[in-house]
């Protein structure tokens, strides 16, 4: 045991302690995080006391040259020295943060495991073609990628073809009358791959005396027993193998074309007069996670911002949450530039996310007339419509009941109801898994 | 620690170094009038310094993650501000202290003076003896570190839940009754009054036959406290740590129903409630003890000449970093409101003396004596500020401001005079020396001497015609007066006390020191008040109970279903309800059953506050009572009629300080 025992427990501790993934995407602050780090707080000081209520309890100050008079701001109460240190009480801090880093990858298999999705990314764009196994095979190319073990295999089947039993042909030319050329036709039927010329050299060596050995070639093959050619290779050894060029093969590589996982999500916002504070916090808490997720779970993630009222223009990310204007609001401008937008990302190479959010208000007739046929024709894996409306439903808010009811059923098109920050994560578990039961 | 050898010697070295300003360190400190515990010091190094800080300033703890928090952030500490210099000093006899080898030597002696005054109000605060004369925490914590230590590595015993169970207890370790001297609750004797009742009839010396007819094991069976009669405990009782250990079970998850607790569960709550009532004493204290130790360390160090002249630059800077960051800082309130004490008791020693002149009055104190003449008056001999081997002949060995048999040595030369000048002085030479209102820092103190000081002063007077003059009176000024008071002080009381009977209006106005509150108005912290009272309203919440609301047992027995009624004993500030309803989740693990809270909420609804806010007004809450009960599933909380709680809800003290004609 010890201190370094304790350290690591309190990594173990901190790590299981930090903010519940829910509770920060709900309530957390996100505005710590970057798009490529995820930062969710750790409360240091775990361990609850009966305490007062900070802002009940109010507190002393000493001023650095003067005093302030009552009703002088006096800024945020700073922590004391010595509230911790030396007399054995080290958590007696409160409120301390610390930021309990994950980057999107780590965020997305914790959503994954917290919400039970099982959103698997589709590679797209082909991005390389690179050497697999060496499995394909040519017949040239450089030495050490020969393929010895078949050129070896192929001399063997070669010498076993063309090996035959030389004693027993020569028995056959002992047969009693006969010649070379009624050897050379016995031997073709017996399938002995003899020459002619072979059989004609061995004859004219052979001693006259022997020539009449056997009265048959009936005869002869009873009495003499041929050898196999694996006997005689078993016998002699085996001497040479005949290798041929014809018989060499390189190896090659296989070539794998690897497909990138790349994402491109449109980012749609309404920012027009009705779309006030609280609405607008609802729309970043529900985008932001899902811009985590999906960095998490692609290669390669890119993101389009779009802001509307009725008119659309492309924005920068961190413009995008706090952008107010005042005008009306036409949804189907947006999914014009969107559509116009995601020319550069070709369907055949981006898995494609549109996202829209608003508080489904929309110019008349403009949903059913130019949105949903625009949503139609813009291929993407997800189109979703998130309403954020705080305090109900507003009569004329209709866009996301539309969209709903024309799209219900099917599995690219996911509507969400967030009235305050507890339907946030119900929220993105409807959009994210209409994708996944797509599978 | 282990070391090896070269690292020993190293540190041998070091601690060679600094012997002689250990021993001259005890021995100014004596000659100024404490009188500390001895020290052991210790030289250790940057690492094992760290370690020290996150376990508390001990050597061995138990396992547990918070000292690996308290160490992980030390470490980030030091990466901003450098390893500086700490002192750590045990509250032990002998105390222990830890020097660190990579500090500077005038880091050390500033260590080593800042130790010595600690040593000295561990062995005299009569609140340091509550829980033990001759106090040996390293043995008790290194051996409590064992214990858990062997119920951890019990196979019989999870690890995790041992270390939930000391996570359930640390979340009350402030719930004790720490005005009370610390006693053990022994083994398995949950009833101990019953024990002390055997005790005495056995000690009334009655016959056998006597005991077995009139006080027999029924009779001594109903003196047991009631438990069902619906009052039990009589008296709320503040102590909830000691009233779980004794009466707490711990809930059993596989059958659903409490069961007693664990032999290891028993005492590990003991244990940790008896390293509780060993730390309260300094957590009570520490404006006082940290004010007194910096008190004198500077004393020491700058004024005494401690810190030699090219070290004094490197001391001042450090110095002022501990004293001056930023806002409210504990240590230095207790720093100067000790001076202010020396300050104010000289102040008045010369008032009462100056009262003592024939035909001075407190009518016509100002008319009859000039202050600024007073105070040149006072100003210390000339030559107990030319101390040094050059001048010793000046002094008179009969002289009570002299340290006779220390002057024939240095005569001998034995002593070195020109670098410890105060060894030749007694402690009322020191006094002399040390004077505090003639300091340049104090100018102008002793002017604001009112008439109605003089009249309070002068109200308890007789004998009010001693001197003719006031040459004479001057003459007769105790100077010892402001230390002498000091070490009384320091003697009796905790922060709470010191800081309720020594804070005036004087001292805040003049230390600047402020209250402020946080207004809905503005929805920030706002300034609201610079009157004494305000002020120390304010610090009472902050030091009364450890800075904590007041949590007690109200009711073991609750709706007479065993439940447990925690009733928060509420002084005008609400509690913080979430970590409330966290820490009954926790209680309800030490006491097996379901556990209530009962307390008062401040409500405010939004149109109220809006309301208010459109006028510049600040709204007044209204205050509810509200029942919290966790079964042990779910925290439940409902609204109780105000009788139910009016017991609670004090009425002498409000500790807002907004002005009147702020509220709606």
């Amino acid at each position: 045991m010890g201190l370094r025992d304790d350290l690591e427990r309190y990594r173990e501790v901190g790590e299981q302690r930090r903010q519940d993934l829910s509770e920060f995407i709900q309530y957390g602050d996100l505005g710590q995080s970057l798009p490529d780090e995820v930062k969710i707080p750790i409360k240091i000081v775990d361990l609850p006391a009966f305490e007062y209520d900070q802002l009940d309890k109010g507190g002393v100050g000493q001023g650095d040259g003067g005093t302030p008079q009552p009703g002088d701001p006096v800024g945020q109460p700073q922590p004391q020295p010595g509230d911790g240190d030396e007399d054995g009480d080290p958590g007696e801090e409160g409120g301390e943060h610390e930021y309990y880093e994950m980057d999107p990858e780590e965020f997305a298999q914790e959503l994954d495991e917290e919400l039970g999705l099982d959103l698997e990314p589709k590679g797209k764009k082909v991005v390389e073609e690179t050497e697999g196994d060496y499995t394909d095979i040519t017949r040239t190319g450089p030495a050490s990628t020969l393929d010895f073990e078949r050129l070896f295999k192929q001399g063997l089947k070669r010498k076993l073809a063309m090996e035959f039993d030389e004693n027993y042909i020569e028995e056959a030319l002992r047969v009693e009358g006969w010649g070379p050329d009624e050897v050379y036709a016995w031997a073709r039927e017996q399938n002995i791959p003899v020459s002619h010329a072979w059989i004609v050299d061995a004859d004219s060596n052979l001693p006259d005396e022997e020539r009449e050995r056997w009265s048959s070639v009936e005869e002869m093959t009873e009495k003499v027993e041929r050898e196999s050619t694996v006997q005689r290779i078993r016998r002699k050894g085996l001497k040479q193998v005949p290798f041929r060029r014809e018989d060499e093969r390189y190896r090659y590589p296989e070539i794998v074309e690897e497909k990138e996982k790349n994402v491109v999500v449109v980012n749609i916002r309404d920012v027009s007069g009705s779309m006030r504070e609280k609405k607008r916090e609802l729309v970043e808490r529900v985008f932001t996670p899902l811009d985590w997720y999906l960095t998490g779970k692609y290669d390669n993630a890119e993101f389009v911002y779009i802001a509307h009222d009725a008119d659309a223009w492309q924005v920068e990310r961190d413009e995008f949450f706090g952008i107010r204007s005042g005008g009306g609001t036409r949804i189907s401008s947006a999914y014009e530039l969107a559509a116009e937008l995601l020319e550069e990302y070709p369907w055949s190479e981006w898995n494609r996310y549109v996202f829209a959010a608003g508080d489904s208000e929309n110019s008349s007739n403009d949903t059913e007339e130019r949105v949903i046929p625009l949503m139609e024709q813009i291929p993407a894996n997800l189109h979703a419509y998130v309403e954020t409306q705080p305090s109900g439903n507003a009569i004329n808010a209709t866009h996301a009941e539309e969209v709903e009811r024309h799209f219900d059923g099917t599995n690219d098109t996911a509507v969400a109801y967030v009235t305050g920050p507890e339907d946030v994560v119900d929220a993105i578990y409807t959009i994210l898994s209409t994708e996944a039961n797509d599978e | 620690m282990s070391d090896t050898d070269t690292e020993r010697r190293r540190k041998q070295r070091i601690a060679e170094g600094l012997e002689e300003p250990v021993r001259e360190a005890n021995a100014l400190a004596r000659k100024l009038g404490l009188d500390p515990f001895p020290v052991t010091y210790w030289i250790i190094d940057y690492d094992e310094m760290n370690e020290l800080i996150a376990y508390g300033g001990f050597q061995e703890r138990y396992p547990h993650w918070r000292w690996g928090m308290s160490y992980d952030r030390q470490q980030k500490q030091n990466q901003f501000l450098g390893g500086k210099a700490f002192e750590i000093v045990n509250n032990d006899n002998p105390s222990h202290a830890f020097l660190q080898e990579s500090n500077a030597l005038a880091d050390q002696k500033a260590v080593i003076t800042h130790v010595e005054a600690h040593a000295d109000f561990f062995k005299n605060n009569q609140w340091f003896g509550l829980f033990a004369d001759d106090p040996n925490a390293a043995a008790m914590l290194a051996n409590h570190a064992d214990t858990i230590e062997s119920y951890m590595d019990d196979p019989e015993v999870d690890r995790e839940a041992v270390e939930e169970w000391i996570d359930h207890v640390l979340c009350l370790e402030d719930c004790i009754d720490q005005h009370r001297p610390f006693s053990t609750i022994d083994g398995d004797q949950p009833h101990r009054e019953l024990e002390d009742i055997a005790d005495r009839l056995d000690s009334l010396g009655l016959s056998e036959e006597v005991r077995r007819q009139v006080f027999d094991e029924e009779w001594l069976e109903s003196q047991r406290p009631e438990e069902e009669s619906g009052s039990f405990p009589a008296e709320p009782d503040p102590d909830v740590l000691s009233f779980l250990r004794r009466h707490g079970m711990a809930y059993d998850e596989e059958s659903g129903r409490a069961v007693e607790y664990e032999d290891w569960q028993r005492e590990t709550l003991e244990l940790l409630r008896r390293e509780a009532y060993y730390f309260a004493p300094q957590k009570m204290t520490k404006v006082m003890n940290e004010g007194w130790a910096a008190y004198w360390e500077s004393m020491m160090m700058g004024e005494e000449g401690f810190a030699e002249a090219d070290e004094f630059i490197h001391y001042a800077d450090h110095q002022a970093q501990v004293l001056n960051s930023p806002g409210f800082n504990p240590y230095k309130l207790g720093k100067e409101l000790w001076e202010y004490i020396e300050n104010a008791t000289n102040r008045r020693e010369v008032a009462e003396t100056l009262l003592r002149v024939e035909g001075v009055t407190w009518r016509n104190f100002h008319d009859r004596v000039d202050l600024d003449e007073v105070r040149a008056a006072l100003e210390p001999d000339a030559m107990l500020d030319r101390l040094g081997a050059a001048t010793l002949d000046e002094l008179d060995p009969d002289d009570p401001r002299v340290d006779a048999e220390a002057l024939e040595s240095a005569r001998a030369g034995d002593v070195d005079v020109d670098r410890y000048p105060w060894k030749v002085l007694s402690y009322e030479g020191l006094c002399e020396r040390h004077y505090s209102l003639v300091k340049p820092q104090h100018r102008g103190f002793l002017k604001r001497l009112t008439q109605s000081d003089l009249e309070r002063i002068a109200r308890y007077m007789f004998d009010d015609a001693r001197y003719a003059s006031v040459e004479e009176a001057l003459a007769n000024v105790d100077r010892c007066a402001g230390w002498n008071r000091m070490r009384e002080i320091r003697e009796s009381h905790n922060d709470v006390t010191f800081l309720d009977e020594f804070l005036s209006q004087e001292f805040v106005e003049q230390n600047h020191y402020f209250t402020y509150e946080f207004t809905h108005t503005t929805r920030d912290y706002r300034a609201t008040s610079t009157a004494v009272e305000d002020v120390k309203k304010k610090l009472m919440l902050q030091f009364t109970n450890f800075g904590k609301p007041t949590v007690v047992v109200e009711d073991a027995n609750y709706n007479n279903r065993n439940e447990l009624l925690l009733s928060h004993q509420y002084n005008g500030v609400m509690l913080d309800q979430r970590q409330a309803r966290q820490v009954l989740e926790r209680v309800f693990e030490l006491w097996g059953r379901p556990v209530n809270l009962k307390t008062i909420v401040k409500q405010l609804d939004d149109h109220d506050v809006e309301v208010a806010r459109r006028r510049d007004r600040e709204p007044v809450p209204e205050e509810v009572g509200v029942l919290v009960r966790y079964d042990g599933d779910s925290i439940s909380s409902e609204e109780l009629p105000w009788e139910a709680v009016e017991h609670l809800a004090a009425t002498d003290v409000d500790y807002d300080t907004k002005p009147d004609e702020w509220l709606a």
